[in-house]
């Protein structure tokens, strides 16, 4: 059995008031594939929250200044004249190097996480499961995925909520808010309820509309995601919690003579 | 005598342990359970979580159908929202059978396990007349089994 050391090198979590972060292993192309659909969610999945948000706003900058997604549409939909016509050359060619940069990075990063989570494993550091501050307090406990699953698809930002990831929500709040009010994306459901198809594509920005997909889905998936983990690293800690605090050594089994024969009947 | 229960890891656990505890009894040993690997399912659940689930895949390209739908859909007839929810199935249906067929094809070396699992062992030492009273804290914070050993 490996021993419980105090004062290992490296954490494998943290928690506070603002969220909990932890290191586990992760599979490096799935989170180079959510770097593809938006630069940013990669690092996100990481918990490298600074660059995941950094890269998010260069994307959104960096989209709008070059028409990107306007671009998309117009290609999908076979206008490739008015797809050349709409992107802004001098912009489109800053976009290309941190795209590819974002994917990249994260599977790197993905890859060292994981060597470091051996390491760290073996260590066996100890979790903070408990934290209490003036404004707020956060602790590990379990929580169900299919709730994670089902207020992420109502706003997204209410699952990190839901996983006391403060700065996450209301970073991705701000993001939602803008996505909706440029997209007019509710004011499209709406006309669709309606049955009017025509109205709820004319009022719909192209542009902006592009976002929503990644958005929507990728929350779905973060804090779905988040919990399964969260709640792994409660049951981590109260394992080596329960082995360091009640495995005393002077423990006799009571009960009646074994025979013999009762453990032989299977040979 | 001896009890031995046991749990599923929760903090209901823990509160076990120190109602326990604030009865004056201090013999309790506790022994985390490693348990038998299962099958992947489709999502996983508070109790049972490995991660493995058919999820993944099924997320990313439901992302990427859903842009290409969303952008034909400004061309056809029923719109945007219409063609990305359909490109976001199409996506997730697409994903979840890359996944199934990949799981499916590794070896099944172990038989799946359902419903509740036995992740920690409590083996509680206690006087015969605190018996009834530590049965009932077990199962009041939710224990799985539990057991008596006079």
């Amino acid at each position: 059995m490996i021993q419980w050391k105090r004062g290992s090198r490296r954490e494998i979590a943290n928690l506070s008031i603002w969220g909990t972060s932890y290191i586990h292993p992760r599979n490096p192309y799935i989170v180079a594939l959510w770097s593809t659909t938006f630069p940013g969610y990669g690092h996100l999945l990481l918990h490298k929250y600074i660059r995941g948000f950094a890269l998010i706003i260069w994307e959104i900058f960096i989209n709008q200044s070059s028409h990107l997604n306007l671009a998309m549409v117009y290609s999908f939909t076979g206008h490739i004249e008015a797809a050349k016509h709409v992107l802004d050359v001098n912009y489109v060619y800053m976009y290309i190097p941190l795209y590819l940069f974002a994917i990249w990075d994260s599977y790197r990063t993905t890859v060292e996480l994981n060597n470091l989570y051996q390491l760290i494993e073996t260590e066996k550091p100890s979790v903070n499961a408990f934290t209490i501050k003036p404004l707020e307090n956060n602790y590990l406990d379990k929580r169900n995925p299919f709730m994670a699953i089902l207020w992420s698809a109502t706003v997204p930002s209410v699952g990190q909520l839901y996983l006391n990831q403060i700065i996450s929500a209301f970073f991705t709040l701000v993001v939602t808010v803008i996505f909706v009010h440029y997209s007019h994306f509710i004011e499209g459901i709406h006309y669709i309820l309606q049955g009017n198809i025509p109205k709820s594509t004319a009022v719909m920005d192209k542009q902006w509309l592009l976002y929503m997909p990644s958005l929507y889905l990728f929350n779905i998936f973060e804090t779905y995601m988040n919990v399964i983990e969260n709640n792994k690293l409660f049951k981590t800690e109260q394992r080596l919690f329960l082995k360091r605090a009640y495995q005393t050594k002077n423990l006799k089994i009571k009960g009646n003579k074994v025979t013999g024969n009762a453990n032989r009947s299977n040979f | 005598m001896q009890i031995v229960a046991t749990f599923e890891h929760s903090i209901q656990l823990e509160m076990a342990i120190s109602k326990m505890e604030q009865m004056g009894i201090n013999d309790i040993f506790a022994i985390p359970m490693d348990n038998r690997p299962e099958q992947p399912r489709l999502f996983d659940t508070i109790h049972r979580s490995d991660g493995i689930s058919l999820f993944s895949t099924g997320m990313i390209l439901a992302v990427f159908f859903s842009v290409i739908g969303a952008s034909r859909g400004f061309a056809l007839n029923w719109g945007p929202i219409y063609w990305g929810l359909i490109g976001a199935g199409f996506g997730f249906i697409v994903g979840f059978c890359i996944d199934l067929f990949r799981q499916t094809r590794k070896k099944k070396r172990h038989r799946e396990i359902r419903g509740k699992k036995t992740e920690v062992v409590l083996i509680i030492e206690c006087k015969d007349s605190d018996g009834q009273e530590v049965e009932k804290i077990l199962w009041e914070q939710l224990a799985v089994g539990v057991g008596k050993v006079h």
